[in-house]
C-alpha cells in the first residue's frame, strides 16, 4: 500500500476548509474515520439495529454476532489470554474511570496510595483524584525530565507497601515520546503493585501485546483508531476483574435479581450494564484490521516515516521550541509539540486554520505537563498514515505565514 | 469630535470589516486592532480580572466616570486582543444601561462568530457576557433596598449630605434652591453609594434644564462617599406650588397667601 491508496479510505479528507484543500493534523485527538467502518455502522443501523443478547429473533442474532466477533478481533488484536478480559466501554476514559471506581471500591483503602505520571492526561489523572478524595487515599506523581523523558529510575523508590496502582500512559499525548511501560510493569511488579496502562495513543502507533506488557489493565478509544467514536476498550486481567465490584448496574450485567440481593453476570457481562453501542462497536473490527496491515507493512511504514522526518526537520527551526525530545526515531510517535516564540498558540492555530490546516492547540488536557513547562499552551501537530508531504509543505508553508503575521 | 452613537459606532465595525474579503486580511486587521489598544499595566492583571471560557488569556476592567463606563483590557492572544480592543472600542464611554441592554448583534454580522474556532467562539461570548456584566453592575440600582439597620446606619449622614448637596443648585429663575422649590421628587441612595436622583422643573419649558440637571450631578458627585450619581427629568406629576417647602415659602414671601 502507498499512502495515496490510504488516502482513499478516508472519505473526509477529500473536503476542502475556507477554499483549501484540508490538511487534517490533529490526528490524535481524533483520527479520520475510515470508509469500512463508516459503511459497517451504517449497515448495521440499516439492517442489524437490535438489541443484543437477549433476544432470540433473526436481527438480535446478526447484532450479537457482529458484536461479539468484534470481542474476539481486540482479544486477538492486543493479543489478551481470553475474551472475558476484554470489555467494551465508551472509550479510554471510560475504561480508566472503569478501573478507579470497580478496583477502588474493592482495593483501595484510607491511606493507600496510587501513582501517576506527570505526562498524564486529564482522563488518566481525574478519575484516581476522585478515586482519592473518596477513599481518603494518596495521589502521588512520578515526574519527568526536561526532554520530557519519565523519571522511570524514580519509580522504585515513589513505590510504597500501601501503592495499589500505578497508572501511568504508554504514550503521552503531548510529548509523544513511547514510555518504557514494559520496564514500568517490571517495576511494580517486583513490588506486587498492579499497573493500568493508558494506551489511547499508544494503540495507534505501536500497538500492544498485553501479556508480553504484563500490564494489568490497558485501555483504549475507537475514534483515535479510524473507529467509530463513543467506542472504547477495557482489557483488565481476569484476576482482577472477576474480583472487581461492577461499575454501572442494570441491563445484560446481572445474574439473577432479587430484592434480597442480586448476582452479576460473569465476565466481561458483569461491566457491560445496559444497552452498548451496538451500530458502532463493530467499527473496531474494520479499524484493526487496517492499523494491522499498516504496522506489518514496511514500504508504507517507509514512506511514512519519511513524512516525519520532513516534519520533524522542518520543526528543528531557531524559533520554535519542541517538547518531548526524542532519543531516536523509534522512541517518538509522529506528534510534534511545540511553541514559537513571540507568536500564541491559539493565533497561530486559528490563522492555519484559515489556511486549511487543523491542528490543535491549548493544553491538550495535559495542564499539569503545562505548568511544568512553564507554558499556557502548546501547538501540536499529529499525523496518521494518510498524511503527505505535500499536507507538510502546506503546513510549514503556512505555519510560515502565521508567524510572519504575528512575530 | 462628538462621540459616534452605539448604532453609528458598531455600524463603522461592520463596514470596516466589509472591506476585507478574506480571512486572512481580517485577521492582519485585528492585529492591528490589538497592537495598538491601550497598554493594560502587567500588575493589574489580576485573577479577578480574567475572563473564564478562553483559551487565551483575556484581562477586563472597567471604571464608571461621570456616569460613563470606561473599559480596558488585554490578552496574551494578539488576534484575542484585537477582538477586545474592537469590543471595547465601541462600548467604552457609554452609559451602563445602554450597554447593559444592547444585543451584541453586529458580532454576528460581521461573522465572527460562526468563523471562529469553537473555543474562541466561546471566549467571544465570555467578553461579551463580561461587559455586560460590568455594565450591569454599573447600572445605578434604583428601586429600594433592603436596609440593614447598620446600612440604614451608614447611609442616613450621606443623605444629609446630598441634600445639603442639592440646595445648593439654585433654579436660574427664582432664589430658591432646587430642593426647598420642591423639584425633587425623588432620591435614593443605594449600598454601593450611588445616588440616583428623579426630578422636575417648574414648567417644562425651562430653557436652563440641561445646565440643572448637570448642576446637581455634579454637586452630588462630589458629595464625599458618593461613588456615581444619575439624574432622570420628569414632569409626571407637574410641578405646583403645593410643592415648596416652608422655607420657600417664607422665602418668595408666600404664607400669607395661603394662610
Amino acid at each position: 500500500m502507498t499512502i495515496n491508496d490510504i488516502r482513499g479510505m478516508f472519505p473526509a479528507l477529500q473536503q476542502q476548509v475556507y477554499g483549501h484543500p484540508l490538511v487534517y493534523f490533529d490526528n490524535a485527538a481524533t483520527s479520520q474515520r475510515l470508509v469500512n467502518a463508516i459503511r459497517r455502522m451504517d449497515g448495521l443501523a440499516l439492517g442489524a439495529n437490535a438489541n443484543i443478547h437477549r433476544a432470540v429473533h433473526k436481527l438480535a442474532s446478526d447484532a450479537t454476532e457482529e458484536y461479539e466477533s468484534t470481542r474476539d478481533a481486540v482479544r486477538d488484536f492486543i493479543n489478551a489470554g481470553s475474551r472475558e478480559e476484554i470489555v467494551f466501554t465508551s472509550g479510554t476514559t471510560a475504561s480508566i474511570n472503569l478501573v478507579a471506581y470497580s478496583f477502588g471500591e474493592t482495593f483501595v483503602h484510607e491511606g493507600d496510595e496510587i501513582i501517576v505520571t506527570e505526562e498524564e492526561h486529564h482522563s488518566n489523572i481525574i478519575p484516581w483524584q476522585l478515586l482519592c478524595e473518596r477513599k481518603k487515599a494518596v495521589l502521588k506523581v512520578l515526574g519527568i525530565d526536561d526532554e520530557g523523558h519519565l523519571k522511570v529510575d524514580d519509580l522504585k523508590s515513589l513505590i510504597s507497601p500501601r501503592t495499589k496502582l500505578v497508572a501511568v500512559t504508554q504514550v503521552s499525548n503531548v510529548l509523544g515520546i513511547i514510555n518504557p511501560v514494559k520496564d514500568i510493569v517490571n517495576i511494580c511488579h517486583s513490588a506486587s503493585c498492579p499497573v493500568l496502562i493508558d494506551g489511547a495513543q499508544g494503540i495507534v502507533h505501536v500497538g500492544a501485546d498485553v501479556q508480553d506488557l504484563d500490564c494489568d489493565f490497558y485501555a483504549f478509544s475507537g475514534h483515535k483508531l479510524y473507529a467509530a467514536t463513543g467506542t472504547g476498550v477495557l482489557y483488565g486481567k481476569k484476576k482482577w476483574l472477576e474480583q472487581m465490584v461492577p461499575f454501572m448496574g442494570g441491563g445484560e450485567m446481572i445474574g439473577s435479581v432479587k430484592f434480597s440481593g442480586s448476582t452479576y453476570a460473569p465476565l466481561p457481562g458483569k461491566f457491560e450494564a445496559g444497552t452498548q453501542n451496538i451500530n458502532a462497536v463493530p467499527t473496531l473490527k474494520d479499524s484493526i484490521s487496517f492499523v494491522r496491515q499498516i504496522l506489518e507493512d514496511d514500504r508504507l511504514l517507509k514512506e511514512t516515516a519519511a513524512v516525519e522526518e520532513y516534519l520533524y526537520s522542518a520543526l528543528k527551526s531557531k524559533n520554535i521550541r519542541l517538547f518531548g525530545v526524542p532519543r531516536g526515531t523509534e522512541t517518538k510517535i509522529p506528534l510534534f509539540s511545540f511553541v514559537v516564540e513571540g507568536a500564541h498558540h491559539e493565533d497561530l492555530a486559528l490563522i492555519l486554520d484559515k489556511m486549511g490546516v487543523a491542528v490543535r492547540s491549548g493544553q491538550m488536557c495535559a495542564e499539569p505537563l503545562m505548568d511544568r513547562f512553564g507554558v499556557t499552551g502548546m501547538i501540536r501537530v499529529s499525523l496518521a498514515p494518510y498524511n503527505t508531504m505535500e499536507e507538510v509543505e502546506s503546513f510549514v508553508k503556512a505555519l510560515e505565514k502565521a508567524i510572519s503575521m504575528l512575530v | 469630535m462628538k462621540m459616534k452613537t452605539l448604532e453609528e459606532a458598531k455600524q463603522a465595525v461592520v463596514e470596516d470589516f466589509s472591506m476585507y474579503d478574506e480571512w486572512l486580511d481580517k485577521y492582519e486587521y485585528l492585529i492591528e486592532l490589538g497592537k495598538n489598544l491601550d497598554v493594560y499595566p502587567e500588575e493589574e492583571k489580576t485573577e479577578d480580572k480574567l475572563i473564564k471560557g478562553c483559551q487565551s488569556r483575556v484581562w477586563l476592567d472597567s471604571k464608571l466616570e461621570d456616569g460613563k463606563l470606561w473599559f480596558r483590557a488585554d490578552s496574551d492572544a494578539i488576534i484575542t486582543k484585537g477582538i477586545i480592543s474592537l469590543l471595547i472600542g465601541v462600548y467604552s464611554g457609554r452609559e451602563p444601561k445602554e450597554i447593559a441592554e444592547d444585543d451584541f448583534g453586529f458580532i454576528e454580522q460581521i461573522g465572527l462568530k460562526e468563523n471562529l474556532s469553537p473555543t474562541r467562539a466561546n471566549g467571544l461570548v465570555s467578553m461579551i457576557d463580561k461587559i455586560r456584566e460590568l455594565a450591569r453592575e454599573s447600572v445605578i440600582e434604583k428601586e429600594p433596598e433592603v436596609l440593614t439597620a447598620d446600612d440604614a446606619k451608614e447611609l442616613a449622614p450621606l443623605y444629609d449630605n446630598v441634600v445639603l448637596a442639592i440646595k445648593q443648585v439654585y433654579d436660574p429663575e427664582i432664589p430658591v434652591n432646587v430642593y426647598d422649590l420642591g423639584l425633587i421628587y425623588e432620591l435614593v441612595i443605594n449600598k454601593k453609594h450611588e445616588a440616583y436622583i428623579k426630578m422636575t422643573f417648574t414648567a417644562p419649558t425651562c430653557p436652563m434644564a440641561d445646565e440643572v440637571l448637570a448642576d446637581v450631578k455634579k454637586s452630588v458627585s462630589d458629595v464625599p462617599g458618593i461613588t456615581g450619581c444619575e439624574v432622570e427629568l420628569t414632569f409626571e406629576p407637574p410641578w405646583d406650588q403645593s410643592m415648596l417647602s416652608d422655607e420657600a415659602r417664607l422665602e418668595l414671601g408666600l404664607d400669607d397667601i395661603d394662610k
